[in-house]
């Protein structure tokens, strides 16, 4: 036994943390970043290859449902804590060091195990209680998953395996016939703007169709909007990270997000500028990028007028980069500042604009495609509550 | 056809799994770097990188496997296991130090099947987790397959002309003075580009992008995901270790024996693959396909022709 | 050690490893296979995702196969180009030609853009 604890002491001491945020707990999901990088950890590119979650903010109850959803089929050992939206580095440290010695108890985590063993496999027949819980979510489940396993069983038997239907057909845009899946993309999702959430058909990995949904926006004040050029120049970096993410760039995403924590930090222009435009230039310059982010994800300027966008969300994915980079290489020199909408880096003009272009704009692209172009727009649904009443 | 002694059957693999684990830590050290060099504990952010790998097997090695609903299971696993018995069985044929574990007088041919199993093997982990996400990334290996492939074998062919041998340590031996990566520079090239393909690394890495969470890959966890990050790795060191025989001159240096200058060769040829994971992006296989098929098909086709005409004098 | 028995205990050995892996996973990590759902970004699923999926690129496998299948030439083509000399180049390299016109027709009718 003492060999065992050993390990998983020594396995554990790295945990590949989840981190999942909800629309207002960007402020939360930064401090909690910056303490992973400090420790040296990396971030889990999804839930199910780690046990360590860390939920940012304070989620309603629909965004609390699918973080539910991916504890429960979270491999152990697991541990999942959260950061409320206005804690502190101090607290984030404490939950992290938690979590650890969480994941590293042996004795409970094997009684969770044992706890799931008797709870079985998730069924798609069955209400979907995490085994964990409280009764009370039983019984408002009870009626509602007796009656979708009833119907499902008696009439479907045969073409539901497991009890889960097969992929119907439907015409797609050249009049095939295809299978067709719907895949939701959010909330739980890395590299996605927290609180969105997109219910896609796909026929193979292409986009029939994109629904979009906000996710238990509350009305909280963007955080981006706050006070300050520095504020508005971390956020266009933090955007800049994650769309780089997605374009399958890991070294120059931390580079960004590294950027974005000196900018918070509070340091200054004079020290970041140099370190800026070795990244600015290296990313600007890669040809690479542009090829696989030019000519996607275009929006007229006469429609962006349209659906009420900034300017500089016209052009494509790659355009709207190149925006930030060069909205980031201008504010830099003023970072104290107090920031003007009259100035390049303008606050968000709220993410209705960007949320009603997105379905036209994800129609009939690749899945890549499309979250490029989502990372590209990277709509900040935290205002959105109080946008709508 | 030489017998190669038994020692040799334990030491290869031994050998291709101390370069994975070299590349894994440089990678771990790049993205530290990238990171901006942090970290706590003992020693600075960098060093302390070194460890990561470590740290990541015995995690995974003390995690729950899962099984999503209704996966097909034998087929995952096959999958999963193909990945690191593919890429070992590939390395029997590179000369170490002048002699292969198994000399096959078709080493090209070999190594080329192997390499080809990988598209099995990943198509089913994809496949076999009854998933959206990992059914898209493996049919994005595919794809990126019928790009890479047709350049790849155009570039070992091209190596095996220059020799007039499909023998790996004949090819090695035929660079006499002259490295095939000198005057074959294209083929080298390519070449390079197919190795970050076949291990779907780095720009090539697609088929496990993040932006499909992890794709062909994602429902693995514990000793299955542990199993396939290894094979992946051994992949891209057997990559890295098939170049220097083809293209770098095998063992010939000057005062290092024949297996340290192979094995000084391999690990720059492997950090110069794991560096480009830092330095590129993604390539998307609906934009390379048609520059894989009307510029690098072309190209090897063209080198292949400076190469026969030259073997013809 | 004859070398397809040196391939047949390598294989062995590394699937020897690959079940070590398991054996340990079953002694150090906590009892069961957690039984998941797919990943969907925290949602369950509406139907199996193993489906007929929608391969965009189908036409540049046909075109693919037809290269793959002339590889089977160019192997041992490679090892008389010396000996039988400039016959063999010029027949190889007429035959890629046929083939590349092919390439040039597929590439002007759009097999190799999908998106």
């Amino acid at each position: 036994m003492g060999l065992r604890e050993r390990l998983v002491r020594f396995g554990t001491a790295r945990p590949r943390p989840f981190v999942v945020a909800s629309a207002g707990g960007t402020r939360a999901r930064l401090i909690a970043e910056a303490e992973v990088r400090r420790r040296g950890w990396r971030e889990a590119g999804s839930p199910a290859e780690t046990g360590l979650l860390v939920v940012c903010g304070d989620p309603g109850a629909a965004l609390a449902e699918a973080i539910e959803t991916v504890w429960r089929d979270a491999p152990g050992p697991r541990a999942r804590v959260r950061l409320p939206a206005e804690a502190s580095a101090a607290e984030a440290r404490r939950v992290l060091d938690a979590a650890v010695a969480e994941l590293a108890d042996v004795a409970a985590q094997h009684a969770d195990a044992q706890a799931r063993i008797t709870a079985g496999p998730w069924n798609p027949a069955a209400p979907d209680d995490g085994g964990d819980t409280s009764a009370m979510d039983h019984d408002m489940d009870h009626g509602t998953g007796h009656d979708r396993g009833h119907g499902g069983h008696e009439h479907h038997m045969m073409m539901r395996p497991g009890g889960l239907a097969m992929a119907e057909q439907e015409d797609d845009r050249d009049g095939l016939r295809l299978d067709v899946l719907h895949v939701p993309f959010g909330p739980v999702l890395r590299a996605w703007p927290a609180g969105l959430r997109i219910d896609t058909a796909l026929q193979g990995d292409v986009v029939q169709l994109a629904e979009v949904t906000a996710v238990d926006t509350t009305g909280d004040a963007p955080y981006w909007d706050g006070a300050g050029v520095r504020r508005r120049v971390a956020g266009r970096l933090d955007s800049a990270g994650r769309l780089l993410y997605v374009a399958g760039w890991d070294g120059a995403a931390s580079r960004a997000a590294l950027l974005r924590d000196g900018v918070l930090d509070g340091a200054s222009g004079d020290v970041l500028g140099p370190r800026f435009a070795v990244f600015a230039r290296r990313v600007g310059r890669s040809r690479t990028l542009r090829w696989m982010t030019g000519g996607i994800g275009r929006i007229a300027p006469e429609a962006a007028e349209r659906h009420g966008l900034a300017a500089r969300h016209g052009g494509d994915v790659a355009v709207r980069l190149d925006g930030w980079l060069s909205e980031i290489a201008a504010g830099l020199p003023r970072l104290d500042e107090p920031a003007s909408d009259r100035l390049e880096l303008g606050g968000e003009s709220g993410a209705a604009g960007p949320l009603a272009v997105l379905p036209g704009l994800l129609e009939g692209e690749g899945l890549a495609a499309a979250r490029l172009i989502v990372a590209s727009l990277d709509p900040d649904l935290a205002g959105l509550g109080r946008a709508d009443g | 056809m030489a017998e190669s002694p038994v020692w040799a059957v334990v030491a290869l693999p031994l050998a291709l799994a101390a370069l994975a684990w070299a590349a894994a830590a440089l990678d771990a050290v790049l993205g530290a770097a990238s990171a901006g060099g942090t970290g706590s504990g003992p020693g600075p952010g960098l060093v302390r990188a070194c460890g990561d790998p470590l740290h990541e097997a015995v995690r995974l090695l003390t995690q729950q496997r899962r099984r999503t609903l209704m996966a097909d299971r034998p087929l995952t696993r096959i999958g999963v296991v193909v990945l690191p018995v593919a890429a070992t069985l590939a390395a029997v044929v590179v000369p170490l130090g002048g002699r292969a574990v198994a000399d096959l007088p078709v080493g090209v041919v070999w190594f080329n099947t192997m390499e080809v199993a990988v598209w099995g093997a990943l198509w089913l982990t994809g496949w076999g987790a009854d998933s959206a996400f990992p059914l898209a990334g493996g049919y994005r290996f595919l794809a990126q397959g019928m790009a890479y492939e047709l350049p790849h074998m155009f570039v070992l062919i091209t190596a095996a002309l220059g020799a007039g041998s499909l023998d790996l340590g004949e090819i090695a031996a035929a660079q006499d003075g002259l490295w095939f990566a000198v005057w074959m520079p294209v083929a080298f090239a390519v070449y390079l580009v197919s190795a970050l393909a076949m291990a779907f690394w780095g720009p090539l890495g697609h088929p496990l992008g993040g932006d499909l969470a992890g794709g062909a890959a994602l429902e693995l966890s514990g000793p299955d995901r542990l199993v396939f990050l290894a094979g992946r790795y051994l992949l891209l060191t057997v990559a890295a270790a098939v170049a220097v025989p083809l293209f770098l001159g095998g063992g010939a240096g000057p005062l290092l024996p024949a297996w340290a200058w192979t094995l000084v060769k391999t690990c720059a040829v492997l950090g110069a693959l794991v560096w480009a994971r830092r330095r590129f992006p993604a390539v998307r296989m609906e934009r390379f396909m048609g520059i894989a098929w009307t510029v690098l098909i072309p190209a090897t086709l063209l080198q292949m022709l400076v190469v026969g005409v030259v073997v013809l004098d | 050690m004859q070398p397809y028995v040196a391939i047949l205990s390598l294989a062995g050995l590394v699937g020897a490893v690959a079940a070590a892996v398991h054996a340990g996973t079953f002694l150090l990590a906590p009892p069961g296979t957690v039984g998941a759902g797919p990943f969907l970004s925290g949602a369950r699923p509406q139907e199996h995702a193993m489906s007929r999926y929608h391969v965009r690129w189908y036409a540049v496998t046909l075109v693919f196969l037809a290269f793959d299948m002339e590889m089977v030439f160019m192997f041992p083509w490679a090892l008389v180009v010396a000996s039988v000399g400039a016959k063999a180049v010029v027949e190889m390299f007429l035959f890629l030609a046929l083939l590349l016109v092919g390439v040039l027709y597929a590439w002007r009718e759009g097999v190799f853009r999908w998106a």
